[in-house]
């Protein structure tokens, strides 16, 4: 067991290293100069700003000077300083760390609940009007953009209903009055619809995968053993064919972990949620480099992180992987 | 009693301004206006603005930064500012002028203003920013000619001199326009500094200026906060604070703004929206010319476009009349001559583009000897197939102008392939390698006609088309050195009409500015032509127009009331302005009690899931 740990985590470290050079070169590769970016509208820019601005951020050396720079920053834990916002990339990323998992990971537990359920339930109707409208509207939400949806709700639920409000994390009237009880309850409403849209996203996934693991489920021996005991159909079905289905559905979960950083880019976007995402598409659309770099890592990281999580925690359910 | 202060307020002013016209008896070109202190009928409340986008940075001046230049006015001022019209207007300089040679330019200066600190503002502040820009390549640096700007003199702490080697009449009006604002010396100007971005630098945490509005608090992504300066020099804001609430897609942004969390739509919303957004009860539309422009280029390096034939051909497959519908759904303003109607002191109007006519262009091309194929399309005299290669950048309306364009093409026989690119690798493609045959792009024609020398001279950077005629590069060269507005009128009308008849550029629309906001709001600053700058927030106020209280009776306070005076904005938004609202700014949403189950629930929901999870995964051992 400890070699396999071992061997996962060095195996690891080459990938995020290798990683790590293919960001460098993609992002420093990709037409657009971070200067002509500052310049904007490129009336304004002139040849003195631009060269002024290469030599400070250090632009006007070969690509593999600055890889070399880069790399050896990185690995003694500096990930630069933003070109846009001044501040060092790290603390700019750790800062929406927690706006962008409270969206996520409710989300994804939530999809993760709602899914295997609702799949249970329609594996065991299979054939009936409940499975058809379950399977149906897990195929569409599954087939709509997020970002639409995203949308729709906002119109039904806070300009229609006014039942929520829109966007942002904060309403206007309560900036500044932080440890008031009406101010996290506040954030909680703002959170509400960007956790259903991406619950509604997310779920189908599981939907989908746990439903055929079900139905193969439902076809062995052990369940009509159990039905012939008399055990309550209820309790055969989420006590015993659901729990044998739920693997990869676990699997699924653990790799949606790691996403679950940057993963909901474009619904912050759209509910103007301030986290990870909406951080790395400013950047992007400004050539941030140290900060488009910065996030790819600390993405690729956790990526890395979960799958290993996801390894270990196979290991330890199945011992076929452990001693194998 | 309030008389009394503006007529004792305004005559130093003229006194000063007919001393100097005495004083300075050769400068002739003299500027200057006294601006009214601000009045409000009602005061409190909170402006919430639903914005576009976050700053890069709070140092106004270092580099292109449209999300921080559309809230600079509330934090800075510059010497001189432009109102929704383009006049130049006074800021911080109260009044000013030029020699004939228009290389030395005089400021006066405000006597009464200070910084959000405290600190007077005197010249030297305006010296220092200038050498600021000067030094460390600011945004405005080329827009300034900064490279013949030999000195920044300050003759006072209240007048300020710029000495120039060469004439530039245009000085004025760039200096109302780009990265001009005018920061505060005493925090900047610090030898500990690298320069003046350098991070450790307070102001470009906390940014100090003169400006409305003080700065409060930004969390990145989520929302700027600004309150009331009450030193301003031109009389304390109405409202109490703003905030800048950070919605950067626009089609979410709109339908916030429906939904009621904010007073003024500061994302534009998709074109197709606008006439919906104008019937809703409550949204008031406005619209004014602006001087942005979109316009194609041919690339004239290559042998094809340097045949006028042709381009006159394509610019006679021009409709924009159906470019304007089916790209911009009638809001926008055909462009039929060579300059911005916008600017209405440089626009020549008998500098027209040729107008619509397929038919002659199918004959011109005829003519030219590219024939039709089987195909419907036409080829080169010599018979090689001919595709000419449209290079737009993203966006709904350049897409859609490309699209529009292409069938227009396509009528005339001409195939046309497009390509759309991202803004940088368009930027690449065109204006750095003149990878293309045709290529869109707007931009802003402003502020001063010598955006002509800056944008379509023969040596400008952004000359994609390869532009090059002498003549019309002597006359913006020498536009750009005359003080005599006449004398530049002259040079510039046939610059343009020189520009009209060339066809290497071609105008297609002159776009319209929306202003999209909450009806109940007055003073706002595009009401305000020549009288308060862009984006200037000062005037606005809350509650029924005064206009329409003529009918109603006296009751309604045109001047402030205490009651309403003393109002925080946590209570403005709950209960608007008592008697006088219209209609609550920011509907909030009710704290009700469903909302706090709703709230508990998905808290116990999560916790129940962690534990459901634990468990599985504990059994499953077994």
């Amino acid at each position: 067991m400890k070699t396999y740990i071992l061997n996962r985590i060095i195996g690891s470290f080459f990938v995020i290293l290798s990683v790590l050079v293919i960001n460098f070169l993609i992002v420093n590769l990709a037409p657009g100069n971070p200067v002509v970016f500052m310049g904007g509208e490129t009336g304004l820019v002139s040849k003195e700003y631009m060269d002024y601005m290469m030599k400070k951020w250090g632009l006007d050396k070969p690509i593999y000077e600055r890889l070399i720079i880069y790399m050896y920053n990185v690995l003694r834990g500096d990930l630069g300083v933003s070109y846009r916002y001044l501040e060092p990339v790290s603390k700019l990323i750790l800062e929406r760390i927690p706006t962008t998992l409270m969206i996520t990971v409710p989300s994804i537990i939530l999809g993760f609940l709602i899914g295997t359920l609702l799949a249970t339930l329609s594996a065991y109707r299979a054939g009936t009007f409940l499975d058809s409208l379950l399977t149906t509207l897990s195929m569409i939400f599954y087939s709509v953009p997020l970002f639409w949806l995203g949308i729709v709700l906002i119109n039904i639920f806070s300009v229609n209903l006014k039942l929520l409000p829109a966007t942002g994390m904060i309403s206007a009237q309560l900036i500044g009055k932080t440890g008031s009880l009406e101010y996290y309850l506040d954030i909680l409403k703002h959170a509400v619809l960007p956790i259903t849209t991406l619950t509604l996203g997310i779920f189908p996934a599981y939907f989908r995968l746990t439903k055929s693991v079900v139905m193969d489920q439902l076809t062995e021996d052990y369940v009509l053993t159990l039905e012939a005991i008399g055990l309550p159909r209820f309790k055969i079905l989420y006590k015993h064919v659901l729990r044998n289905a739920l693997l990869p559905a676990i699997t699924l979960l653990g790799l949606q972990l790691g996403f679950a950083f940057a993963g909901a880019a474009i619904i912050e976007n759209v509910f103007a949620w301030p986290g990870i995402g909406g951080l790395m598409l400013n950047a992007i659309s400004a050539r941030d480099y140290p900060l488009i770099m910065g996030i790819f890592l600390f993405v690729t990281s956790m990526v890395v992180v979960a799958n290993i999580v996801v390894d270990l925690v196979y290991g330890y359910l199945d011992p076929r992987i452990r001693k194998g | 009693m309030n008389y009394w202060k503006k007529i004792s307020s305004i005559i130093p002013t003229y006194v000063v301004i007919l001393l100097i016209v005495i004083v300075l008896s050769p400068v002739i070109y003299t500027q200057g206006q006294q601006v009214l202190q601000n009045t409000c009928p009602v005061r409190g409340g909170t402006l919430v603005i639903i914005y576009w986008g976050e700053p890069k940075s709070w140092n106004p001046d270092s580099q292109v930064d449209d999300a921080l230049n559309g809230i600079n006015p509330s934090i800075f001022n510059r010497l001189v500012a432009l109102d929704y019209a383009y006049n130049v207007i006074p800021d911080l300089a109260e009044s000013w002028s030029m020699d004939p040679n228009a290389t030395e330019f005089v400021f006066h200066l405000r006597r009464n203003v200070t910084w959000h600190d405290g600190t007077p503002f005197t010249c030297r502040d305006v010296k220092w920013t200038f050498e600021a820009i000067r030094k460390f390549k600011g945004i405005a640096y080329s827009n300034l000619k900064m490279s013949s700007l030999q000195e920044v003199v300050c003759v006072d702490d209240y007048t300020v001199r710029f000495i120039y080697n060469e004439s530039f009449p245009a000085f004025i009006s760039f200096l109302a326009w780009y990265g001009t604002w005018i920061l505060p010396e005493h925090i900047y100007n610090k030898t500990e500094y690298s320069d003046w971005m350098d991070p450790s630098i307070p102001a470009l945490q906390r940014p100090i200026g003169t400006g409305p509005f003080k700065f409060v608090e930004y969390v990145k992504g989520s929302h700027i906060v600004l309150e009331a300066n009450e030193n301003y020099f031109k009389g304390r804001p109405c409202v109490d604070r703003v905030v800048y609430k950070i919605v950067p897609d626009p089609t979410s942004a709109e339908q916030t703004f429906l939904a009621g969390e904010g007073d003024v739509l500061q994302n534009p919303p998709p074109i197709s929206d606008i006439p919906l957004l104008n019937k809703t009860p409550g949204i008031i539309v406005k619209t004014l010319p602006t001087l942005s422009r979109y316009y194609i280029g041919f690339n004239m390096l290559k042998p094809l476009f340097q045949d006028y034939n042709f381009r006159l051909a394509i610019a006679l497959s021009i409709d924009r009349d159906e470019l304007n519908q089916k790209a911009y759904n009638g809001y926008a303003f055909p462009a039929t001559t060579a300059w911005l109607p916008g600017m209405a002191a440089w626009w020549n109007p008998n500098a027209t583009l040729p107008q619509y006519n397929p038919e002659k262009a199918k004959q011109i091309l005829d003519e030219l000897g590219f024939k039709v194929g089987p195909d419907g399309y036409r080829s080169l005299p010599n018979g090689t197939p001919l595709e000419l290669r449209l290079l737009v950048f993203q966006g709904s309306t350049s897409e859609a102008i490309g699209q529009v364009l292409k069938e227009q093409l396509r009528r005339i026989g001409l195939k046309v392939s497009l390509e759309v690119y991202e803004i940088a690798t368009w930027e690449t493609k065109v204006v750095k390698n003149r990878d293309f045959d045709i290529a869109l792009c707007d931009g802003f024609h402003g502020p001063d006609p010598h955006n002509m020398y800056m944008r379509y001279a023969s040596f400008a950077y952004i000359n994609f088309a390869n532009y090059s005629n002498p003549e019309f590069d002597r006359l913006v060269v020498e536009g750009s050195r005359t003080a005599d507005p006449n004398l530049r009128r002259e040079l510039y009308f046939k610059a343009q009409e020189i520009f009209a008849s060339d066809l290497v550029y071609i105008p297609l629309l002159d776009l319209p500015a929306f202003f999209i906001y909450r009806e109940g709001w007055n003073n706002m600053p595009w009401d305000l032509i020549g009288m308060e700058p862009i984006n200037s927030w000062l005037r606005a106020w809350f509650g029924k127009s005064l206009t329409t209280t003529v009918t109603t009776s006296q009751t309604t306070p045109t001047t402030p009331s205490p009651t309403t005076q003393s109002m925080t904005p946590a209570t403005q938004t709950t209960s608007p302005q008592t008697t006088i609202a219209v209609s609550p700014t920011s509907t909030p949403v009710s704290p009700g009690l469903n909302m706090t189950i709703i709230g508990f629930a998905v808290g116990i929901l999560v916790l129940v899931v962690l534990i459901a999870v634990f468990f599985v995964v504990k059994r499953g051992r077994k």
